[in-house]
């Protein structure tokens, strides 16, 4: 018999502890691009800040992946646990701040002040993080977070001033929510993960979900995410 | 938009113990708390280093990685510095780990890490993180100390106080009230706050609370119930799975909480006492694959762990010893005496070592155990555990030693006469030596013995005898001083006689020390609360 075919090997075995490595990996470089650009020559420093969101792009699609792969397990454990919003949008914006300011984007956000809202920490800083580096690529030069309590649910939108999605990426948007995915590549896995995110938060019968939208207050693009 | 608050006053004084077993993440998280303003810091690369500067110095902040390479995981550390008192209340100790697992988020509250960061970390969430875990340690610390000084009453106090003055920390200072309400058995009080907290909003540990009250109070077809709908919504709630697996094996479901309980060990693979906890119940039901392998899993688990115990290494040998193979079962107990210096271990791997030669038809050596373990059972005043005597009876019985036989028998019925599976345990071992009518007739006569004397005490009670029926149970309590009712019923006369006769130091001591020995048995006992409440309340 010569058809046999070596046994594949299991490979959530490997995942674990090259998880820990890439991530150790990717710490050690985004930590080394942030502290580095402030000594490099200007020029130099316009061609090296791109790379900052490309070391966030790989970060969010590993996190994402990760995420998917455990969730589609039963392993991940969802931490539905009260976060203060303005606390959130510090956390955020902070991780943020190195890029934008390097790219020359300003970043308004408007908040409601001493909310507090019931989500998983780190699944929703993954959605919103990977909305936001998404519209630093399409935006001119502003971009909007705003986080508020609307009709008992919390709403979420990153807004940019760009040209706004094109008509496959709106299109796949309303798809995925509907529980089809025809988008591929990084688009297909972003929106897959942002809208598995919110179907995973549910509350007395409601359930989360996403949307994308062009105009809203900045006339671009609009990502806009639903918390029961 | 948002300023930076000027921290440096809060990281200069603080001591700070890095623990990474990667050269370059220790670099970069020295450099991050040198630019927050921290001059103290240490930095060391295992978990044996760790335990080795946490003896020596102490601590304000420990950032300790999870993965560790080899030997002690950060999960280990964490237990062994707490559990060896080698960090105080004050230290915050903070897990970074690459991959948000079960035990990190849902673990059990006393080896919780106060806070846990996924990597990558990045100065910006370092910096807030610390700030947040160092406010919040500040403003639980009182409630934290109630906590380790097991003072339930004035943990619930605490915690109301902090409710009603300010909204932060709202979700963990009502998770520590209701944890200790059900500590205290008060479980209509504890219902009612988790019913006001799902009235609200659908929370996990409020429903697995709502379902531990309600386990408590003997509805277990509800609480299982209750376990499997936070189950649904949540897969990995590695606490909800726990206690459905308990409700399971309290309903008599065995099979139904052996696929529970595999479930944790799914998700919580390196979890000591859930593995154990498979292989106890697996081999109480007969799988001994199961067993075998659980057995084996916890032991090699173990090695780094406080939690590392001598059952699963007895479960291990006895499983050997069923499957006709002596020599490991032997070595193992070898072992036993080995890895485990206590009394009771060495008593209990001895009663072990005989049932395993006279499983194997060495009768010369299993008769000369018998004698040692009758020898060490006769000077051992103190109570072993149940499990443990039942064994050396089996043995006795086994190697015809009839006597020590009777006289382990009689004190395990005597002392625990209101426990049925007990005294079915002991009638089967008569059975199965063969000797059944005898069986029968000691658990009847010993358990009429201590209804006699309960009884009597109780009549005595009733026609205001107090003394004399405080004077016959106290006799009682010192031969049988495991026996539950006796001295739930010796705290209550007491109780009695000073509510009639004013307070006196010698019952208060009396019921107090019942209290406490009777709650160490059974945590659950809901006489202990109320004779407690009832022994506070007695007038100066």
């Amino acid at each position: 018999m010569d058809n046999t075919k070596e046994a594949t090997p299991d490979i959530s075995a490997f995942l674990a502890s090259s998880i820990h490595d890439m991530k150790n990996s990717l710490g050690l470089l985004i930590n080394f691009l942030e502290t580095s650009l402030p000594e490099l020559g200007l020029d130099t420093q316009k061609k090296a800040a791109p790379m900052l969101y490309e070391v966030k792009r790989v970060n969010d699609n590993l996190l994402q992946m990760l995420a998917i792969f455990k969730v589609g397990n039963q392993f991940y454990p969802f931490d539905l646990s009260e976060n203060f919003i303005d606390d959130f949008v510090r956390e955020i914006v902070e991780q943020n701040k190195t890029m934008l300011d390097y790219s020359g984007i300003a970043l308004d956000v408007e908040f409601d002040e001493g909310l507090a809202w019931y989500f998983d920490r780190e699944l929703i800083i993954g959605v919103v993080s990977h909305a936001l580096n998404n519209a630093t690529r399409y935006t001119k030069d502003r971009l909007m977070l705003s986080v508020k309590e609307e009709d008992g649910e919390l709403v979420v939108r990153v807004e940019d001033n760009g040209s706004g999605y094109p008509i496959s990426v709106l299109d796949a948007g309303s798809a995925v929510s509907k529980g089809v995915n025809f988008a591929s590549g990084s688009t297909g896995l972003g929106l897959y993960f942002s809208s598995m995110v919110a179907k995973l938060h549910n509350n007395r019968g409601k359930t989360g979900s996403i949307a994308l939208e062009n105009g809203g207050k900045l006339g671009g693009s609009c990502f806009i995410l639903h918390l029961p | 938009m948002y300023m930076n608050p000027d921290t440096a006053s809060l990281f200069t004084g603080k001591s700070f113990l890095i623990v990474d077993d990667f050269q370059g993440m220790r670099t970069m998280l020295r450099e991050m708390l040198r630019k927050f303003g921290s001059r103290n810091v240490d930095a060391v690369a295992n978990g044996k280093e760790a335990i080795a500067f946490l003896e020596k110095n102490k601590y304000d902040v420990v950032l300790c990685d999870y993965n560790l390479g080899s030997g002690k995981n950060g999960q280990h550390v964490l237990e062994e510095a707490k559990y060896r008192d080698l960090i105080g209340l004050a230290t915050a100790w903070i897990i970074i780990t690459a991959e948000k697992t079960a035990d990190l988020v849902f673990g059990a509250a006393e080896y919780m890490p106060d806070d846990y960061i996924i990597k990558p970390v990045n100065e910006s969430t370092m910096r807030s993180r610390l700030e947040k875990v160092l406010a919040r340690k500040e403003m639980l610390a009182d409630i934290e100390k109630a906590v380790r000084d097991k003072d339930n009453d004035l943990t619930v106090a605490l915690c109301d106080r902090a409710l009603a003055s300010s909204k932060s920390n709202a979700t963990e200072l009502l998770r520590i009230k209701t944890g200790t309400l059900l500590t205290m058995g008060r479980y209509d009080r504890a219902q009612q706050e988790f019913e006001q907290i799902l009235a609200k909003r659908d929370i996990p540990w409020a429903k697995t609370g709502l379902g531990k009250a309600t386990f408590y109070k003997g509805d277990l077809a509800k609480a299982q119930q209750l376990f499997r709908e936070v189950i649904s919504g949540n897969p990995a709630y590695l606490e909800a799975h726990d206690w459905l697996a308990k409700s399971h094996e309290a309903a008599g479901e065995l099979d139904e909480a052996q696929h529970a309980l595999t479930r944790c060990t799914e998700l919580s693979p390196n979890s000591v006492i859930r593995q154990k906890n498979l292989g106890q119940l697996a081999h109480k039901r007969g799988d001994l694959e199961t067993a075998e392998n659980a057995y084996r899993k916890t032991i090699k688990l173990s090695e780094y762990s406080i939690h590392k115990s001598p059952d699963s290494y007895l479960g291990l040998a006895k499983i050997c010893s069923e499957n006709d193979n002596p020599g490991e079962a032997l070595q193992i107990l070898k072992d036993v005496h080995k890895e485990f210096d206590n009394a009771e271990t060495s008593l209990h791997a001895k009663v072990v070592e005989g049932l395993v030669y006279q499983k194997s038809g060495d009768r010369i050596n299993a008769e000369k155990i018998s004698r040692e373990v009758a020898s060490l059972v006769k000077a051992d005043d103190s109570q072993s555990a149940t499990g443990v005597m039942l064994e050396a009876a089996q043995l006795f019985l086994a190697t015809g030693n009839k006597e020590a036989a009777e006289n382990i028998a009689q004190s395990l019925v005597k002392n625990n006469h209101e426990n049925a599976e007990l005294l079915a345990q002991v009638n089967d071992l008569y059975g199965q030596a063969g000797m059944q009518d005898r069986g029968e007739e000691l658990v009847n006569n010993s358990r009429q013995e201590v209804i006699a004397i309960n009884d009597k005490g109780v009549i005595l009670a009733k026609e205001g005898k107090l003394d004399e029926a405080i004077r016959l149970l106290g006799d009682a309590h010192s031969l049988l001083p495991g026996n539950k009712r006796i001295m739930i019923n010796l705290a209550n006369m007491a109780v009695m006689s000073m509510r009639q006769n004013g307070r006196r130091g010698d019952l208060i001591q009396i019921a107090d020390n019942c209290l406490k020995q009777v709650a160490k048995l059974d945590p659950q006992e809901k006489w202990c609360t109320q004779l407690r409440v009832a022994l506070e309340a007695v007038p100066q």
